[in-house]
């Protein structure tokens, strides 16, 4: 019973709460969607979610010590594993449905899980948003990935739905214990 | 240094030397992707004894900048000291082997062990050991325990090497011609600055694969038929046929694409800066009037440092045993050997500091989207690899060769006037048989005194 006081206090202590919790709502099944076509491997459709001004980076991090965290990442002038543009992902998915990208032929299964999603600021139809992921692979019998790491996504709200203009991915993980990124974040 | 660590019979016969099979026919025993015996070998014959790329000078700028690489399993640090050189020393402290520094780069005044607390300075000299007086009564060698330093360093034009081995040739002369065109082949825009990042996976294959694959131009149109597919690369690109191979002493080999003595004429006829205009059109305007389709076309100077022969080569060099410097002279990709089943790929970049913005960028956008981990091209050759690796562990799978027989005894090696020697042909396996042939001699030969002794001169004739 209190429990309940206590939600009914913040609701009226928050003005916006109902909004957010919506938008928050709205937020996450678009992610849970955009995940669940990853993973069925509906790549054009993952596809056409990307914004024509998307930028998709994932740079370099380093084991670097305490006083040298400023050296953790290669910053955007550096090198990186993606820093991709909307033809980059076009040749990415192009490939991905090809029956000649040896990488995933026979495909991975992945499952990209998606949690701790935190909304950081809506400026007009723009969002940003900050999410953990988990992105597992198995491949062929015995080969397995896990990729784990923090998302910083760009939302812009368009017609039907959200499109992503930006998704940045911090992996936890410096030496990449994986043969190759065959897989989309 | 004579190899130690195995002792030579009573017969004066090497035991070590009867593990190596013969390959010098491209027939490749599988043994030696699998056998952990062969595996410790290479570590004491081979990485031990080589000149082991650790990094570029611009890496490393300021006093205390370090850098972590590896010679074999030994890891090093790379470090810039107060006086401004470049040392490599071993990351391991005189104490109780703990590893003394746990970051991959960095800049710092000292390295402290964080097992007991002995501190080294940047020279690799021991400057403290806690408890000195109280607990070892003043009794420590303190001046015989610096961190062990790697017996030679020295830099090639900014491209700094270490060798575990007092007995090494000095760096200019290991490298050899063919060896120095490759690192000059980054350098025919003028000095280089490395990006900042060195792209690191982790790959179930044995080193070699890694290494051999960067000569193979004909897996190009199958293993990343996809990646021509999408329009990454152009078909011509994808298997040329007109192809050029270097071998160089010791193992260096350059193999891949060349530039025709017609198309070289025609380069020959433009200025520095009609290239330049050439290079900065895009790709299908290009296309139309380039004599070359090596994306940025060498400079004037480039016949000077590269020689006249070199200056065409326009395929991949390898520093043996496993430094790959990519085809537009950009990246360098090292095969850092993790046991016989293991590889860790590292990808360093560099940049013409001539480059603009725009220059810079349009070729950080290419190399990106070739090579490291998630690269249109390198994503497809990871899983051959492992598998071609992991095949060998069967019983009657690993009695069947590996076959690197194409093209051998079709060719002659043409000997230039300047005394350039190498082989104008088509798609060919020439490189992948040198680098195996002189693999062998490298873990034959005991020492190097025996290994210059015993070491096959760069091929003339028929081959």
């Amino acid at each position: 019973m209190s429990q309940v006081v206590r939600l009914d206090q913040e609701a009226t202590a928050s003005p916006g709460l109902p909004e957010r919790v919506l938008l928050q709502y709205e937020v996450e099944q678009f992610l849970y969607h955009e995940a669940a076509l990853l993973d069925d491997r509906r790549f054009g459709e993952w596809l056409a979610l990307i914004a024509d001004d998307i930028h998709y980076w994932m740079p370099i991090r380093r084991t670097v010590t305490v006083e040298n965290l400023h050296l953790e990442y290669a910053g955007p002038n550096g090198m990186a594993y993606f820093d991709d543009d909307r033809t980059d992902l076009g040749m990415r998915v192009q490939k991905l449905q090809s029956n000649s990208a040896w990488s995933e032929n026979p495909p991975s299964r992945t499952r990209h899980l998606v949690s701790n999603v935190r909304i950081l600021e809506v400026k007009g139809s723009e969002i940003a948003l900050e999410a953990a992921i988990h992105l597992y692979r198995s491949r062929l019998n015995d080969k397995i990935d896990h990729w784990i790491g923090k998302r910083r996504d760009g939302l812009r709200r368009v017609e039907g739905g959200f499109q992503i203009f930006q998704r940045h991915i911090f992996l936890d993980q410096t030496v990449v214990l994986s043969t190759n990124f065959s897989s989309l974040f | 240094m004579l190899d130690h660590d195995r002792r030579i019979g009573t017969t004066g016969l090497d035991e070590d030397a009867s593990l190596i099979p013969d390959l010098s026919n491209g027939l490749i025993d599988r043994s030696i992707y699998t056998d952990p015996e062969i595996y410790r070998l290479e570590l004491r014959r081979i990485f031990a004894r080589a000149w082991n790329f650790m990094c570029h000078e611009t890496q490393i700028p300021n006093a205390g900048d370090y850098f972590i690489n590896y010679i074999g399993e030994d890891q090093v640090i790379a470090v810039r000291g107060d006086d401004g050189q470049v040392r490599v020393l071993l990351n391991t402290c005189r104490h109780r082997g703990n590893a003394l520094c746990r970051a991959e780069l960095g800049n710092t005044r000292t390295f402290v062990c964080s097992y007991h607390g002995w501190t080294y300075g940047l020279d690799g000299k021991l400057i403290g050991i806690p408890g000195k007086t109280d607990f070892y009564r003043d009794d420590v060698d303190q001046a015989k325990l610096g961190l062990v330093p790697a017996a030679k360093v020295d830099q090639y034009k900014g491209f700094c090497f270490a060798t575990l081995d007092p007995a090494a040739p000095s760096l200019f002369d290991y490298l050899g011609e063919v060896g120095r065109i490759g690192i000059e082949s980054m350098l025919d825009h003028g000095d280089v600055v490395a990006l900042d990042g060195v792209q690191k996976n982790v790959i179930d294959c044995n080193w070699k694969i890694a290494v051999d694959n960067l000569f193979d131009w004909y897996h190009v149109k199958v293993s990343h038929n996809s990646a021509s597919r999408v329009g990454f690369l152009n078909q011509r690109m994808m298997m040329p046929m007109t192809q050029m191979v270097m071998l160089g002493e010791l193992g260096h080999a350059i193999g891949g694409p060349m530039i025709t003595e017609e198309q070289q004429a025609k380069i020959d006829a433009l200025s520095d800066e009609e290239r330049a205009a050439i290079d900065r059109l895009p790709d299908a305007e290009r296309a139309k009037v380039t004599p070359s389709e090596r994306r940025p076309l060498r400079s004037t100077a480039a016949k000077a440092t590269m020689g006249q022969v070199g200056v065409r080569a326009t395929g991949h060099p390898n520093i043996f045993p496993n430094l790959w410097i990519s085809t537009r002279g950009m990246q360098l990709s090292l095969r850092l050997p993790r046991g016989p089943g293991r590889t860790e790929i590292w990808w360093f970049t560099v940049m013409p500091k001539s480059f603009g913005d725009a220059q810079r960028r349009a070729a950080k956008k290419f190399l990106t989207h070739a090579f490291g981990p998630a690269g249109l091209l390198e994503q497809d050759d990871g899983e051959n690899w492992s598998q071609s690796t992991a095949a060998g562990r069967g019983v009657v799978s690993g009695r069947h060769p590996h076959n690197l027989q194409m093209a051998q005894g079709q060719d002659e090696v043409l000997v230039h006037p300047s005394g350039q020697k190498r082989i104008e042909t088509r798609v060919n396996e020439h490189a992948q048989r040198w680098t195996y042939t002189c693999w062998a001699e490298w873990m034959r030969a005991r020492d190097w005194p025996e290994l210059m002794a015993t070491r096959s001169s760069s091929p003339t004739g028929r081959i």
